[in-house]
Formats: structure tokens, sequence, C-alpha cells
């Protein structure tokens, strides 16, 4: 039982990576989908493990896709090394306002992460430099434009993702922000510094948006106020890992691959009203499974073993 | 080693301690009172989640006020809290590894601490990959003290520890802190007197937030204000 697990990881990764060979350009464009909103629910998930509900993935992934064009547009660095900047500049942002609200912690932090995104989609819709409105235009698309690399890419941005999380999970950061999220005062009690680690997972998981954001805005090779600052970058993760199941590795990647490609088959059949019917499944997710999708695969385990 | 120093604390303008002064050397030091006389809040400002309006505490020459809850943990005090003590979904093994991973001065010391522990509470042994949830209240508590002893601290504070317990339990509880009391300093507040002085060295009670008296264990059993009040004899 305990090697079937990392067999089924290693069967899943195998899969994953055979990919490009056997899908087209449409399929593997969805792909990419499923591996960014890996990335962004997973980390959101991972911050949530500390008990704090953030809304700032899109402001983070926008931030990221951002930085990463500017820098390219700007200064034709290489679009890898745009996107490690994009999801350097998202970390500090997070440091700069994760030192300012996580005392507060809680609604507050949650309305101030809510806050990020909009303040900076205005800035960006009226500086010049950021291209105002119409936001910018890059002359080629990472790799050119060539698939099967893109998927690797977004393969590897999901895959880092994932591995973070299991860390996170195997480490002392995991106890603090378990016991963080439980009772603060236990948390305190046991000599942990709860503001620092919250912090440093709100760093982590923001800078881990801003990258996948950046590398999401490089295949597009250009960035919009309104498309880079969506709202939807932050709810459709959150959607999804509600769906998985929430505080595990596996709930928010499961959940991901589900929602996306469901997501692009819902475009095809409703184009205006896809969003309706993703509403109406965040409720049935929340009333019939709280603990979505991992949660009733271990009950069900649960009872196969009894 | 822990020292209280006229303390005064308010809750907004309400005073709950009163010029408070107190001390627990190498021994275990018990603290009485009725519901509200201050017993939680002393150990919530000695754990720095209650600022104190004037008074000093001490460990070992350092003065604790300005520390943060973390590091106050960090210089050597562990707290067994009065309900909310567990992780419930987690091992047995893995709450005790709460208790010690976040001080690096016990870090470097987790096998021995953990052996410290498991001899003192030997049924925990057969359970460490347990669920703590799982288990009976007693056996609950029993992986409480042994989290705070695996922080390898110079003072350890338990607040109310035979609170919800069975009578046997109780007894048995107290007869490891008369153990513990050999290599930790203690102190420990309690409803149960009875019991409580039988396992200690002093005690003070707690009155309206003041210090209404302060003697050893045996002449407080002895006292007559003591026998009706608290011991109902």
């Amino acid at each position: 039982m305990k090697y079937s697990k990392y067999l089924a990881v290693l069967v899943l990764f195998i899969v994953a990576a055979a990919l490009p060979n056997y899908l087209g350009l449409y399929q593997l464009q969805i792909m990419n989908f499923v591996f960014v909103y890996i990335a962004f629910a997973l980390s959101w998930d991972m911050l949530l493990r500390s008990g704090q509900l953030s809304f700032g993935i899109a402001g983070f992934a926008g931030i990221g896709g951002y930085t990463s064009v500017l820098c390219g547009y700007n200064f034709a660095l290489s679009p890898i090394l745009c996107i490690l900047i994009g999801s350097a500049v998202a970390g500090i942002v997070a440091l700069f306002v994760g030192s300012q609200v996580l005392k507060l912690r809680g609604l507050y932090f949650s309305i101030v992460t809510l806050a990020i995104g909009e303040i900076f989609r205005v800035i960006v819709r009226n500086l010049e430099v950021t291209g105002a409105a119409e936001g910018i235009l890059l002359p080629n698309a990472i790799f050119m434009g060539n698939a099967t690399k893109t998927y690797w890419l977004m393969f590897a941005i999901a895959t880092f993702t994932i591995i973070i999380s299991i860390l996170f999970q195997k480490t002392r950061i995991y106890y603090a922000l378990t016991s963080i999220s439980n009772d603060e005062i236990v948390a305190a009690s046991s000599g942990v510094n709860i503001f620092k680690y919250l912090v440093i997972i709100f760093v982590v998981t923001s800078a881990i948006q801003g990258m996948a954001g950046a590398a999401y805005w490089q295949i597009y090779a250009s960035v919009t106020p309104e498309g880079a600052f969506n709202l939807g970058f932050a709810l459709l993760p959150i959607t999804m890992a509600l769906f998985g199941g929430v505080g595990t590795t596996w709930g928010p990647v499961i959940g991901s691959a589900i929602l996306s490609v469901t997501a692009e088959y819902l475009k095809l059949q409703f184009p205006h009203g896809h969003l309706l019917v993703y509403g109406f499944i965040m409720v049935a997710a929340i009333l019939w499974f709280p603990s979505g999708i991992m949660g009733v695969f271990k009950q069900f385990t649960a009872k196969f073993n009894t | 080693m822990l020292e209280v120093k006229k303390l005064n604390v308010f809750y907004g303008k309400l005073q709950i301690l009163w010029d408070l002064s107190m001390q627990v050397g190498n021994e275990s030091v018990g603290i009485f009172g009725p519901n509200g006389a201050g017993k939680t809040t002393l150990i919530h400002a000695i754990l720095g989640l209650v600022k104190p309006a004037t008074g000093e505490i001490i460990l070992e020459g350092e003065s604790l006020l300005a520390m943060e809850t973390d590091h106050i943990i960090k210089q050597g005090i562990s707290i067994v809290p009065q309900d909310r003590e567990l992780f419930p979904f987690m091992t047995v093994a893995e709450n005790l590894r709460t208790g010690n991973a976040y001080i690096p001065r016990a870090r470097k010391k987790y096998k021995e601490r953990l052996e410290y522990v498991l001899t003192m509470f030997p049924i925990l042994k057969e359970r460490l990959d347990q669920p703590a949830g799982s288990m009976s209240g007693g056996q609950q508590r029993m992986v409480a003290i042994g989290r705070a002893l695996m922080a390898d601290p110079k003072v350890l504070i338990l607040d109310e520890p035979s609170g919800g317990l069975q009578p046997s339990i109780v007894t048995e509880v107290f007869h490891r802190l008369k153990e513990i009391k050999n290599d930790v300093s203690i102190l420990v507040t309690e409803q149960n007197v009875r019991q409580c002085l039988k396992a200690i060295d002093r005690g003070y009670i707690l009155e309206n937030g003041r210090i209404a008296m302060a003697d050893t264990a045996a002449n407080l059993a002895g006292n007559d204000h003591i026998r009706k009040s608290y011991l109902g004899i």
C-alpha cells in the first residue's frame, strides 16, 4: 500500500511527460491551463493551511506577469530569466504587504489581498511605462511559441509547486502552520514565531503565483490590465482547490485538472454562461462534499479498509 | 529561577492582579484560588499573552516582560494549557515533536528528550503512531505534559492538570509531577487542592488577584482557613 502511492505518482508523471507526443496544439494549450491552475490552486491552499484566506492570486499573478513582460520588452532579457524576476518581484511585494498586514490576520488580511490586484490594476492602467490601458505586446512568445516547450515549462512549474507543497508538509513549517490555524495561543506556547512563519508562507506562495502568472503571460507574449489582474484568476483556483479538497497536496491538483478541462468544455458548450455553471459547481461542492474529492476518497478508502 | 515582582495586570480598566509577587525555585509550587482569582491571568502574564501594567517577571536574572510569547518559550518556560492542548489529528509522535521543533536548544536533544518523556509515560511508547485525538482524556493529558517536557524547560507550568479527568488518573498525573519535579521546576494551578498539596513543595493562595497566603504544602494542608475553604473539611 505504501509503495503503491509512490508508484501511482510515478505513473502520473510519466504519463504527463509523455503527453506532448500524443496531444494536438489545442489539447496542449488546455494542459497549460491545467498546470497554471495547479500552481495557483495549490499555492493558495498552502497558505490556507495556516488559516489565512487569500484573494491575492490575481494580484500576484498579475504582478509576475507584468514584471516578466516588462523585463522582456525593455531589456530583452531571456524569457526564463524574466519569469524568475517576475516571481521575485511578486515575492517582494508579498514580503512588504505581509509584514504590514499579517499582524492583523483573518478578515483584514483577506480584504487587503483582494485589494492588491485592484491597486496594481489601477496603477498599470494609468502609467505609460506599463502601456496604460492597452498593455504591452512582446515581439515574440516564449520559445517562439513552441507548444511542446511551453508545455514542459508549465509542467515544470506545476511540479515545482507540488514538490514545495510536499516539502512543506514534511518539515517544521507544517507543524507551525497547522498549529497556527488550530490555535494561535497553543502555537505561540510551543515556541512558534507565528508572524515569521506566516510571512514566510505568504512570500513563498505569492512568489509561486507570480512565477505561474509570469509564465502564463509569456506564453501569450502580452499583458493587459484587465487580463493580468482578472479576478477570475483569484476565484477559479479557489473553486478548484475546494472541489479537489483543501489541506492536501493532491486535492487542489486533482481539482485543477478536472475543473480546467471542464471549464474548456463548458466554454465551447456555453460561451457566455460557463462561469454560471462554474458557480453551481462551487455551491454544489460546498454543500454536498465540503471536504472535496480527496475527502470523499478518504472516506471511501476508510470504509473499504474496515 | 522564576520570579514575579509586584505585578499589576488590567483588562481594560478592571484590575485583575494586585501587586502580586511570587517565586519558583528548584521546587514545585502550587497556586490555588477560586474561579476568577487570577490564576490563568498570572500564567498568561508570565507567557507574555497579557502585558502587565507594572511589575517585573524574571527568569534566571533575565526580564521576560519585553519578549514575545515564542521568545519566552525559547527561554525555557513550557506550558500545559488547560483544555485546548493537542492537535487531535496528528499522531502522538508528531504532537511530541511540536513541543520540540521550534526551540533550537531542545531540538538538538530530540532523542534524549523523547526518551525522557517515554520513560516518564511508558504508555505513550506503544501509541506513538496513533492519532492523539483517539486516545482517552488521561492519555491525552500525558501527551500534553510530554509535549511541554520535549521543550527541555527550566520551568514547567501546568494550568489545572487534573481538570476533567477521572480520580484514578488524577492520582497518576500528580504522581508523575512528583517525579518530574526532580528535573524541572514546576508551577501548577489547581482546583483539586487536596491532591495537589500532596505532590508539591509550596503553595500560594490567590484571592481576588492578591496573594492571600504563602506557605509550605504541609502547613497549608493543616491551615484551618484552607481546610474549610478549599478542602471542605
